[in-house]
């Protein structure tokens, strides 16, 4: 459970306002948070920016369960309350990241992320909806290019980086 | 409003609303070409979607969002979003690299091989700032016939509305005030309660669906306390979750709870005298007919 100095390096790196570096601890984060305030789990985002900023990769990474991290609701709340302005949600976005990567994102985030990479919408359409749209009036969404849409994921490292199909 | 700026808009529904919930868009276009305002269309793929694809990968989805970007540039259209959540990725992708010459080169390596070039001249705007901005509340008001007089709503504008508002630029990020202006502005009366911007639940119900009943039950209560008599919302992901998900709450937690939930789009399309069947509420999962009711609309065949 040491400290790791790239992985500490990789958070420091999205030090967009220059602070992330100055979080006091101040547990503003972890008092506003809906998640952290309505369950029994443990997610706490002041805990998770203190790991985080001392590089404690394996704390981190490491659990099977990444309710720790994943139950993030991203609904920005600490973002905003922040004294220092730090993007805490950012951090949280590289983690998820990280352990999308590992395999570890929960099954729901990667079953979207293979819907999309396949279809190029979360939601593909069917033909009952087609229906349904034609019904009240409305044209039919358009076409768009869905080989681009894979080349562009492709050309950007999605496949290479995260495994949709039949993962851990 | 000047008529240059109504040809001006291209729609982005996003995958819930056009693939999934279309009665929710057929409200919108209706009440917007009420308005003056009606809106092209582009071949957009999905936005992407702000929770569960950045979480996976941040970097394909800035490509992907950027992608979607530049179609509406070389469109030269300002880009209106009925969903929080696409309205998101698209001003924070747009944010992103607009700020980082990094990030704006490599994505737009990303793009050359298909012929794309992420310039940056986009303006993306959620509905309700187009309402607000270049449609006017003025203009909103006069449009009313049938005022929703007397009816309690509790204003929900979810997470990614506003927040966060270094990237949305828009409304207040903590006291979002513009919904409650619109539901005002249509005779109702828009109902203080403490859980005003307590998250829809949505996203946590990715990781846990436990949790996400528990933020959905909390905000319900908080609602019907101040007498709420239905909730406003303006995203397809927390009209979802409100609605269609509130009798597994009810069975989860063993409550009664009856709140019909309205998309903005379609309490103002009642209050411009359309009526249930032209905006097909009959597919809301809570029946709404308590609202109709009360406002004595006739009730849907």
């Amino acid at each position: 459970m040491g400290i790791d100095p790239d992985f500490r390096r990789d958070i420091l790196d999205i030090n967009i306002k220059g602070s992330l570096q100055f979080c006091y601890q101040c547990n503003r984060c972890t008092s506003e948070c809906p998640v952290s305030n309505n369950t029994d789990k443990f997610y706490n985002p002041r805990q998770l920016m203190l790991d985080s900023l001392l590089g404690l990769k394996d704390k981190i990474l490491e659990p099977e369960d990444t309710f720790h991290v994943f139950g993030c609701t991203v609904c920005d709340r600490c973002d905003e309350v922040c004294p220092g302005s730090l993007a805490l949600t950012e951090v949280f976005y590289l983690l998820k990241n990280k352990l999308a990567q590992m395999g570890k994102a929960p099954a729901s985030y990667i079953g979207q992320a293979k819907v999309i990479a396949e279809n190029g919408k979360a939601i593909p359409m069917q033909s009952a909806i087609e229906r349904r749209r034609t019904q009240m009036g409305l044209a039919a969404v358009p076409d768009f290019d869905l080989e681009e849409v894979k080349t562009v994921l492709k050309e950007a490292g999605f496949g290479e980086r995260v495994k949709v199909d039949g993962g851990e | 409003m000047a008529a240059e700026a109504t040809k001006n808009y291209v729609l982005f529904p996003g995958c819930t609303i056009g693939n999934r919930i279309p009665f929710l868009e057929a409200s919108a276009r209706a009440v917007f070409e009420k308005l003056g305002v009606t809106f092209e269309d582009a071949a957009f793929s999905c936005c992407p979607e702000p929770v569960g694809f950045q979480s996976v990968d941040k970097e394909s989805w800035l490509a992907l969002g950027a992608r979607n970007l530049c179609i509406a540039e070389a469109a030269g259209k300002i880009v209106v979003s009925l969903c929080n959540g696409c309205t998101q990725t698209l001003k924070a992708v747009n944010h992103e690299l607009q700020s980082s010459p990094e990030s704006k080169a490599h994505v737009n390596e990303i793009l050359a091989k298909v012929g794309k070039e992420f310039k940056g001249s986009t303006i993306v705007k959620h509905f309700v700032q187009t309402l607000i901005d270049d449609v006017g509340i003025a203009n909103i008001k006069a449009a009313v016939v049938k005022p929703l007089t007397g009816l309690k709503v509790a204003c929900h504008t979810g997470c990614h509305y506003s927040r966060p508002s270094e990237v949305m630029q828009w409304d207040d990020p903590m006291h979002p005030k513009y919904l409650r202006a619109l539901v005002e502005a249509l005779g109702a009366k828009a109902v203080d309660y403490d859980e005003e911007i307590l998250c829809c639940g949505n996203g946590a119900a990715m990781a846990d669906e436990d949790v996400s009943n528990k933020l959905n039950l909390r905000k319900y209560k908080s609602a019907l306390k101040a007498g709420a008599e239905c909730m406003a919302v303006v995203c397809p992901a927390c009209f979802q979750q409100l609605d269609s998900k509130q009798p597994n709450i009810n069975k989860a937690f063993g409550t009664d709870i009856n709140l019909p939930v309205l998309y903005l789009t379609e309490l103002m399309a009642l209050a411009m005298g359309m009526s249930p069947t032209d905006i097909n509420l009959k597919m809301h999962r809570v029946k709404t007919d308590p609202v109709t009711g009360k406002l004595g609309v006739k009730a849907e065949e």
